[in-house]
């Protein structure tokens, strides 16, 4: 074995032991949802001894006081609303902001970039007061609205959009296109890739909020995932191969998700480091 | 194209949004921590200028909770740094094919929401029948994870390890693998040892993707709430209740909306403080 080969040998090795640390606890919940209550609570090895589908018959088969699926599609819509309407809103308003020349534009472009630095907490609470006097407490939109007006989606895709070349546009133009069908015509389609992440992350950032639906929603049947989920603490908190089973069905969509979409979210994720 | 305020038309629906929800409550925030506001209780909201801000100055619960958001953002963030870089570090030595597997198995705990990776943990750390315990107990140790104030912390900062580290160590990754192989090339036909050329090459060129992720983490760090809520509800004794929790359970257990108001100010402030210094230090480093 000469050099190289064995430090990528001795790299693959240690690759292998440090990802059992992040690996095992993933499997020991996919196989604990399989036990029976009896093993979960009186550690006995890895693998059930006693495969079991009764944690998952249980947890599918009580909607009234689990409504899982209502969970599930309650996050399904909450997150795919907000990524479409961040990713509408932001797209124009960065796009008018990089390419038109508008009165006023560096001041008000200044404003939104200051605000990136805001962290959402300080938000939460005249947000909420503003919601409750709306009265959108309790609705999907108290989670859906406020996010477009973040700041992010508009900072990344003026970044984006200021590299793509003006002949392009001017082009279209001169051909007549009015300047909504320019940007639907010419932009859009040269900016899929930040705009496909700005969806993602924008979708994963809805999927996963916890504070907000904490916060903002109320009743049982209007939960999201992550909530729901969290109130098996509490109710069910003797219960672990319920709970188990429930948090293993709510991770499988992100889980496929991922399979799917996974080099896009790296390669988004990466290039996001690299801005500086 | 002419400059035209129509322009703004475009913009228009954002702004609305942005005004409304984020500069809108910006303000009402602020002039809301002037305020005694209380919710559901028939006092009307008096003005009482900074006394919020006095109030949290002297209030014990104020301390204790940033004292535990200090120690979370004290030991999670250099560990993920550390970690993430050795990681990414490991991952480059990869080639190929396989480098994609690998980082997917490290990128996998952030699968789980917070909750479900929170429940996961605390079963892990149950004194009697979690899984750490009886694995540690065949050696004589049986450590009370979440009931002993000591430990509560590092068991969470441990969770959070696992279930974040993914995230840097993907962008640190890429960070290594926009050095230019030529500048390695050089090094090594110049005699630099590996080590050498790991410290006094790769590290100071990743140094801007390395400020970028401390910063990140460090304003992260300072938000911690949905591990800490799930898992210990900021117990035993309040040592792991976070400022975020604090400012939770003020505003929506007690109702206190003008005085959570002003510890969301104070909050914003430590880290506008915090995110400055690490600026200001990595500046005075490069010149």
């Amino acid at each position: 074995m000469n050099k190289k080969s064995l430090r990528l040998f001795s790299a693959e090795v240690a690759m292998g032991v440090g990802s059992l640390f992040f690996v095992i606890p993933c499997l020991l919940l996919v196989l604990a949802a399989f036990k029976p209550d009896s093993e979960i609570v009186k550690f006995q090895g890895f693998l059930p001894k006693q495969w079991t589908l009764a944690n998952f018959q249980e947890v599918l088969g009580n909607p009234e006081e689990i409504p899982l699926l209502r969970w599930l599609f309650n996050s399904i819509t909450i997150s795919v609303s907000t990524a479409t309407l961040v990713l509408t809103v932001s797209s124009l308003a960065a796009w008018s902001m990089a390419r038109l020349r508008l009165p006023g534009k560096p001041i008000v472009y200044g404003i939104v970039l200051a605000t990136l630095m805001v962290p959402g907490q300080i938000l939460l609470v005249p947000i909420y007061l503003l919601l409750n006097t709306l009265g959108w407490l309790d609705t999907p939109l108290a989670l859906i609205v406020p996010a477009a007006g973040g700041a992010f989606g508009v900072f990344m895709l003026h970044q984006f959009f200021i590299g793509i070349p003006k002949d392009l546009e001017e082009a279209a133009a001169l051909d007549g296109c009015s300047r909504i069908s320019t940007f639907m015509n010419v932009i859009v389609p040269l900016s899929r890739a930040p705009m496909a992440t700005l969806f993602i992350f924008t979708f994963v950032g809805s999927w996963n909020d916890f504070l907000g639906p904490l916060v903002f929603l109320d009743s049982l049947e209007r939960y999201t995932l992550p909530v729901g989920i969290a109130l098996f603490q509490t109710s069910y908190f003797t219960e672990y191969g319920l709970t188990l089973a429930a948090s293993l069905l709510c991770t499988l969509p992100t889980f496929i998700a991922f399979m799917i979409f996974q080099r896009q979210l790296i390669s988004g994720m990466a290039a996001s480091g690299l801005k500086e | 194209m002419k400059p035209r305020a129509s322009g703004w038309m475009f913009a228009a629906p954002y702004l609305t949004l942005f005004t409304a929800f984020v500069i809108g409550p910006l303000i009402f925030g602020f002039a809301l921590s002037l305020f005694r506001w209380e919710l559901l209780s028939n006092v009307k909201p008096t003005f009482v200028g900074f006394e919020n801000y006095v109030e949290a100055y002297r209030d014990p619960y104020v301390h204790q909770a940033l004292g535990a958001t200090l120690r979370f953002v004290w030991m999670a963030v250099p560990a993920t740094i550390l970690l993430a870089l050795v990681i990414a570090t490991g991952l480059n030595a990869v080639a190929g094919k396989r480098q994609g597997f690998w980082r997917a198995c490290i990128y996998v705990p952030h699968l789980l929401t917070v909750s479900v990776a929170s429940i996961l943990w605390r079963w892990f750390y149950n004194k009697e029948f979690g899984i750490l315990n009886a694995l540690l107990r065949p050696i004589g140790i049986e450590i009370p994870w979440l009931s002993d104030p000591a430990w509560a912390m590092p068991a969470i900062v441990l969770m959070t390890l696992w279930w974040t580290l993914g995230g840097p160590s993907v962008i640190l990754l890429s960070g290594l693998q926009n050095i230019p192989v030529s500048y390695l090339e050089a090094a090594s036909l110049d005699g630099a040892t590996p080590v050498q050329r790991y410290f006094r090459i790769i590290l100071p060129l990743m140094r801007p993707v390395l400020l970028f992720v401390t910063v990140m983490h460090v304003i992260g760090g300072f938000q911690v709430f949905g591990q800490v809520y799930m898992i210990t509800r900021g117990g035993p004794e309040l040592s792991t209740r976070s400022l975020v929790q604090y400012i939770y359970e003020t505003a929506f257990n007690n109702y206190r909306m003008g005085y959570a108001a002003a510890l969301s100010w104070i909050l914003f402030a430590v880290i506008a403080l915090f995110t400055l210094v690490q600026f200001r230090l990595m500046r005075e480093d490069r010149s």
